[in-house]
């Protein structure tokens, strides 16, 4: 072990993170306890240019600059909806709950939905939930593994007996979602440039997925939500197919599962189909 | 072949692999003779940065750089990370992997930051440990850069190069000489940057960064957002003498420009190498 390396970087870490000022920090009581503000500009060399607190404060000036980008990046629509003072003050109240504990930038969002809920005196909290969820969501399905899509040949080898207790496996890049807010259109809106999109409560449903590397989205009705959600859940055709069949108000007709079924393969959601075991 | 340590390759001049290059790299096949890549955006990707690199690393010779391995952090060494990191360099048949000599965090937090190291016998005895295990874990040499720094600690009683030179002796691994940041950290620190250059053992000299920065008046920060300053490339001309000349590579982060310009600058290293050049007439048949 090399204590004296350790705690000279456990004060400089607790000194960078700190969200006061450049002084404040210095003099906080975790800094403190690792080195005394008496030894702090022995510790710190100043140059021919700069003191020992602008020295330091280089670092922790970069430190909210780096993660606030790479949280703008991940949360577009989050960083619009704020405006640049709100979101950076909402970045700094997250990273200093949560400090980044992955070895890369892409994972420092993680916990954003989570901290927006939480947190008391959020305006539209819900919406703002719903929105960075939906982002966060984005993020996970841009760096899903790669999957081979159903092909149209593997479709017409299914023998017609075994539909009924096929499982359709979905890409790992998908997600049905049942939403409150128009977040996707939110999120295009912001996009396009559109400076104002619609906020109001809106329930929708949609499924979210990546082709060919790029993120789509497309818009379900409520039972092709149901049928969806059922069949990348691992339900069996059958008993999927059946649930809408037998909807009630919302039930559909055998024309429309097929034309949705046409669609969601067409559009590459699925990338096998598993048959029962006849044994 | 070279003349550092390990015979490793000079592959020329190279640019650093950006998303925003993708499309131009995968459409028109350019003639680069290599890219060197962020470890950390490749090693928890099954997406399109993943498809690229794969299609980069079948057509160009392909070098890993990181910036979390935290070699010199007194927090333990993150295993599942160089499992990845070795991982993604089998894949690629990455020619080398490097890092930098800092540490980015303690206490399981990570700053994101090349934080430098106090230059004193404690961290030199603990890096070398550490770099030793590294590079058994990752079975290749590592390659180490010297950061960009913008303080001092009063405690060091090496500098800065002679720490980095006695470190990569001792542990024996490799040094990626940025000139760029032997130019900032020196104008930082008050220090001659020749006197730097010339220290450096050329023999562990195994790749070279060179970058645009940004001058603040007090002092500079390493931006990698700009063209090659004329200071930067006098120092890589001195330093090419002394090693011969080994892998260059030009970093762009911050507004990064077309692929052509970005690589128009990595060519003008030849002619600093006194190689004919520059040879980007010769690539584009502009």
């Amino acid at each position: 072990m090399a204590p004296d390396l350790g705690n000279t970087q456990k004060w400089m870490q607790a000194v960078i993170l700190h969200p006061g000022s450049d002084r404040q920090a210095v003099d906080s009581a975790e800094a403190r306890k690792l080195v005394p503000p008496s030894r702090f500009p022995r510790l710190i060399r100043p140059s021919r240019t700069l003191d020992s607190f602008d020295r330091i404060g280089i670092y922790r000036g970069m430190y909210l600059a780096r993660l606030q980008e790479a949280l703008e990046a991940d949360y577009p629509g989050l960083r619009h909806f704020l405006g640049r003072k709100r979101f950076s003050d909402l970045v700094r109240g997250y990273v200093d709950r949560y400090p980044s504990q992955s070895y890369t930038l892409n994972r420092l969002g993680d916990g954003l939905p989570e901290f927006i809920r939480s947190s008391p005196g959020i305006v539209r909290k819900d919406f703002l939930y719903e929105l960075a969820r939906f982002e966060l969501l984005m993020s996970r399905l841009f760096d899903a593994e790669e999957s081979p899509v159903l092909t149209p040949e593997a479709i017409a080898a299914v023998p017609p007996e075994c539909w009924e207790t096929a499982r359709l496996k979905p890409v790992a890049a998908l997600s049905v979602q049942a939403l409150r807010y128009p977040v996707g259109a939110y999120l295009e809106a912001v996009r396009q440039g559109n400076p104002k999109p619609a906020t109001r409560r809106k329930n929708h449903w949609a499924v979210v997925y990546r082709r060919q590397f790029a993120l789509r989205w497309l818009d379900l009705s409520r039972p092709g939500y149901r049928l969806l959600h059922a069949l990348v859940n691992g339900v069996p055709l059958g008993e999927a197919l059946s649930g809408v069949l037998r909807g009630g108000r919302h039930s559909v007709g055998e024309v429309q599962l097929f034309s949705w079924f046409r669609g969601w393969v067409t559009e590459g959601l699925f990338q096998a189909i598993e048959l029962e075991d006849p044994a | 072949m070279g003349r550092n340590r390990w015979n490793l390759p000079d592959l020329g001049f190279g640019i650093g692999l950006r998303t925003v290059h993708y499309s131009y790299i995968l459409a028109n096949h350019p003639p680069i003779d290599w890219f060197e890549i962020l470890s950390e955006n490749y090693m928890d990707t099954g997406g399109r940065p993943l498809y690229v690199l794969d299609q980069v690393a079948e057509r160009y010779p392909v070098v890993l750089h990181g910036v979390s391995m935290s070699v010199g952090s007194t927090d333990p060494l993150n295993l599942g990370y160089l499992k990845k990191l070795k991982a993604l360099a089998d894949r690629t048949r990455a020619h080398w992997v490097s890092d930098h000599l800092c540490w980015t965090g303690v206490s399981g937090i990570n700053v994101h930051d090349l934080l430098p190291m106090p230059y004193t016998d404690e961290s030199l005895r603990y890096t070398i440990e550490r770099v030793k295990a590294v590079s058994e874990i990752l079975e290749r040499p590592l390659v180490l850069e010297n950061p960009s720094t913008y303080l001092e600690f009063g405690t060091s009683t090496w500098s800065e190069v002679d720490f980095l030179s006695t470190l990569a002796r001792e542990a024996d691994c490799g040094i990626l000489l940025d000139v760029n940041n032997v130019y900032v950290s020196c104008f930082n620190h008050g220090l001659d940057p020749e006197a730097f250059i010339d220290r450096v053992p050329a023999d562990r000299v195994v790749q070279y960064h060179l970058a645009g920065h940004t001058h603040k008046g007090t002092h500079i920060l390493d931006t990698h957002s700009d063209h090659v300053i004329d200071e930067v490339w006098s120092l890589y001309r001195r330093s090419c003498r002394r090693t011969g000349g080994v892998a260059t590579l030009l970093e762009w982060d911050e507004n990064i420009p077309s692929f052509e310009v970005v690589h128009a600058e990595a060519l003008k290293a030849r002619r600093y190498r006194g190689l004919p050049g520059p040879d980007h007439q010769r690539a584009y048949g502009t």
